[in-house]
């Protein structure tokens, strides 16, 4: 009686030539089907390419925004590995562009990617020093035992280290001490749900907010610092000194945005998810004996602590000149020569897939520019904007920021910075705009991708626990996003003019 | 590397003679539920059952260039455990501390590496006296429908169970989505159970269409009717009235097949309209509408859509497809 069940197997034995059929027919369709996305875009990319191009773009500056506007699809729908995406447009630049190959290489490669390539290596540096568990007795001693206040304290402490480490680096190392903390106060994940979404989320958005407040608070921050200086600096021109963000500069702007989004994380989480324990002394208490069974601080734990303050120092005294991405490399050479970290678990624990990819995003994005898509762009989309009142002032601001963060919730923050990034800044320039001002609020909208798994690095890493749903990103991500856009649109409006 | 080939080969044949139950489990009520129906059908001393937890592979451009790993394996570093191992744990306990199943299981663990993922695939096997396994397994794939056909090609399967628990739904690339049961269903070379508020004792309700194809179905209906002792009904659907006869006397085969069989049948009838409606509307009364699979190709499915994945599709109760 069993073996009925057996007769597909008979089956697909019996006519040899029809299975093959029917094997290439499956195949043919489940691969167009599977990459339908790439397909698309190509037809998309060869139809724009037979266009007369239009008055005022010259070929050249078609084939660029052909290229983006394919890779921009490529980028959100994803048929293909990301890097893959990062390669076809180096190649697109040599086979449709006709640049030479030496040259593409050279936009490949600058400070931003570098300081991008140091700071991933760093983070996994910072990871495995295991410090994460002191971190955690030093909240829960300050905080007390009330879950609103071991949250709040959660989310400050995660948001400064986040804003100098990446929100990345602060998110893996936080990770297990939110879910100890639910896990040491009920072993039933029903029980604890709420409680774990307020703590989770307020690791994620502690983390997400903070990835505003320095340029090595996240990889789009450093990209947008490359384009002030490649689009607007010329040394011959001392005017253009202010074009040249350091790390200081960058923070006057953008940090004290940080420090006003923070109280507001744990009160929309609060207000949105009602947590089951008001109290976790229980898990607190068995969190102490973990602690101290590690024992006292050792001297590979201060060896790295120092070293990280040096990077810190590093970072803020030196950067203007020896570059951001110097002291990132130097930093994680330190880490390596000083055995805290070895280079098996840098070579596994970072994506370098990241590094290709920013790097081909640039240098499409500095194409975008010299050959005058950017403008061309820019000029077209003003002209739609203005029947809205929306092209110049407090109206182009909140275009500009919507903008983004429509875009950034679709893709890497990164990866939507360096698209939008060229287009936006010559929208500054032909609306007569500040453009460190637009370029400040597209650098800081990419950071409200708090709707979706996919938008910051920090949900995502938060969300591969396990203990949250895609819902819940929706349910209180609008929250966050409508307060975080007021609060970056009140700070463009009174606190940036009188900076620049 | 021959000799593996040989384990390989005969392990597949020896797997062929046995009972093989694959349980996806993904933490939702639904999947408990389609669990316990497993351990009902799978209570014969040739039968086990695996249960199957399937997550997709991290992505780490997602996570700014830092890979997922890092903070799995801190996570790990803490004595944590991922997500899916409690969620299997918790499977394996209901299986056991049910009537359905003996008490006494040996251990047994295996870990196969998989490129870029800490966890890798880990599998833990558990077997009777009687000669019964119950295995758990931790898979990492691209998708997971491609996690469980892929578990499919490793030893065949007699019956595929997964929950469709709508909460877990939305756009997103999420578990469970009605796009994973359909994938399966319509890639699965084997039958395939999609549960979905599933209350047992109200029996299988048997849509034929004369073919041979659902001749095949009724016959290995009466199989598991044997073995978990429910209910059968019959119906077919007559697209109008001049059908009506063909309709009745389609139906009149099966219940005399199934008679042969030795199965009583509760309920026999037809109905006439637009087959998927009929059945979905019909089959509200009962615990499971079971469909034969249609005999298309994948060129012809994709096209004109069928009868049995639409009724999969759009049912609000469980429904199997037999294969």
């Amino acid at each position: 009686m069993v073996r009925g069940f057996n007769i597909p197997n008979q089956r697909v034995l019996a006519g040899a030539g029809a299975s093959l059929k029917k094997l290439i027919t499956d195949f043919s369709i489940h691969f167009v089907w599977e990459k339908k996305w790439f397909f698309i875009a190509m037809v998309v990319g060869i139809i724009l390419l037979s266009f007369p191009t239009p008055n005022g773009l010259s070929r050249e500056a078609m084939i660029v925004l052909s290229m983006s506007i394919v890779a921009t699809i490529l980028f959100v729908t994803e048929p293909i590995p990301l890097p893959a995406v990062a390669l076809l447009i180096i190649l697109g630049q040599v086979f449709l562009l006709g640049s030479s190959s030496s040259d593409v290489s050279k936009t490949l490669w600058n400070d931003s990617v570098l300081f991008i390539l140091g700071s991933l290596m760093l983070a996994v540096g910072v990871v495995k020093q295991k410090l994460d568990k002191r971190i955690a007795w030093v909240i829960v001693r300050i905080t007390g035992t009330k879950t609103s206040n071991i949250c709040f304290g959660i989310s400050v402490v995660s948001g400064l280290l986040a804003s100098f480490i990446g929100e990345h680096t602060v998110a893996a190392m936080m990770l297990p001490v939110g879910i100890t903390l639910v896990t040491l106060t009920s072993d039933d994940p029903k029980k604890v749900r709420n409680l774990a979404a307020v703590l989770l989320f307020s690791i994620a958005y502690g983390c997400s907010v903070a990835g505003i407040g320095t340029p090595s608070g996240g990889a789009r921050n450093a990209i947008m610092i490359g384009y002030w200086r490649e689009f607007f600096f010329d040394p011959s021109n001392p005017e253009t000194q202010k074009f040249l963000i350091d790390y200081v500069r960058w923070m006057v702007f953008a940090y004290p945005m940080f420090l006003i989004q923070l109280p507001f994380v744990t009160l929309v989480l609060f207000l949105t998810f009602k947590p089951e324990y008001r109290d976790l002394s229980r898990a607190v208490v068995k969190l102490r004996a973990q602690v101290e069974s590690e024992g006292p601080m050792k001297a590979a734990d201060w060896v790295s602590i120092v070293l990280f303050l040096l990077v810190l120092m590093g970072w803020i005294f030196m950067s203007d000149s020896v570059g951001m991405g110097t002291i990132a490399i130097l930093g994680a050479t330190a880490f390596l020569i000083s055995g805290l970290v070895r280079w098996e678990d840098i070579n596994s624990g970072v994506n370098w897939g990241v590094v290709l990819l920013y790097g081909a995003a640039i240098s499409l994005g500095i194409e975008m520019k010299e050959t005058g898509a950017a403008i061309w762009v820019a000029t077209n989309f003003l002209n739609l904007l203005e029947p809205f009142g929306a092209s110049d002032g407090f109206g182009l601001w909140a275009a500009v920021s919507v903008l983004t963060t429509a875009v950034t919730n679709m893709m890497s923050n990164g990866a939507a910075v360096a698209v939008l990034g060229p287009v936006v800044l010559k929208m500054a320039v032909v609306a007569q705009e500040d453009p460190i001002i637009i370029g400040f609020i597209t650098a800081i909208s990419s950071a409200f991708a708090y709707l979706t798994v996919v938008g910051t690095p920090a949900c995502t890493i938060v969300y591969a626990s396990g203990y949250l749903k895609t819902t819940d990103f929706l349910v209180v991500g609008w929250k966050m996003a409508l307060i975080s856009i007021v609060i970056m649109l009140g700070a463009a409006f009174l606190y940036w003019p009188y900076l620049v | 590397m021959a000799d593996t080939y040989v384990d390989q080969k005969d392990l597949f044949e020896r797997r062929k003679e046995r009972y093989r139950v694959l349980v996806c489990i993904d933490g939702s009520d639904e999947s408990y539920r389609g669990l316990s129906y497993a351990a009902q059908a799978a209570t014969n001393k040739n039968s086990d059952i695996v249960l199957l937890y399937v997550r997709p592979i991290d992505q780490g451009l997602r996570s700014g260039g830092l890979q997922v790993r890092v903070a799995r394996e801190n996570m790990l570093s803490w004595g944590l455990e991922l997500p899916g191992i409690t969620y299997l744990k918790r499977g394996l306990e209901q299986l056991i501390s049910g009537d359905e199943l003996s008490a006494d299981w040996h251990e047994k663990i295996t870990h196969t590496d998989i490129d870029g993922d800490p966890l890798g695939d880990n599998k833990i096997e558990y077997t009777n006296e009687v000669g019964q396994t119950i295995v758990l397994k931790l898979k990492t794939a691209a998708t997971i429908a491609s996690g469980i056909l892929d578990q499919y090609e490793l030893g065949p399967y007699d019956l595929i169970i997964l929950g469709d628990s709508g909460s877990w739904g939305g756009w997103a690339k999420s578990l469970w989505d009605p796009a994973v049961a359909e994938k399966v269903a319509m890639h699965a070379p084997c039958s395939v159970l999609v549960a979905r508020g599933l209350e047992r004792g109200h029996g299988h309700l048997l849509c034929t269409d004369g073919s041979e194809r659902a001749m095949r179905m009724v016959k290995r209906s009466a199989t598991v009717s044997n073995r978990i002792g429910s209910k059968l009904s019959v119906m077919a659907v007559a697209r109008d009235n001049e059908d009506k006869a063909e309709a009745q006397e389609n139906v009149d085969i099966a219940v005399a097949e199934l008679k042969s069989l030795g199965v009583d049948v509760v309920n026999a009838f037809t109905r006439v309209g637009n087959p998927f409606e009929e059945i979905i509307h019909a089959g509200k009364e009962y615990s499971f509408i079971v469909v034969g699979s249609t005999g298309k190709t994948g060129l012809q499915r994709f096209f004109l859509g069928s009868v049995s994945f639409k009724v999969m599709e759009h049912a609000k109760n469980s429904v199997i497809i037999t294969r």
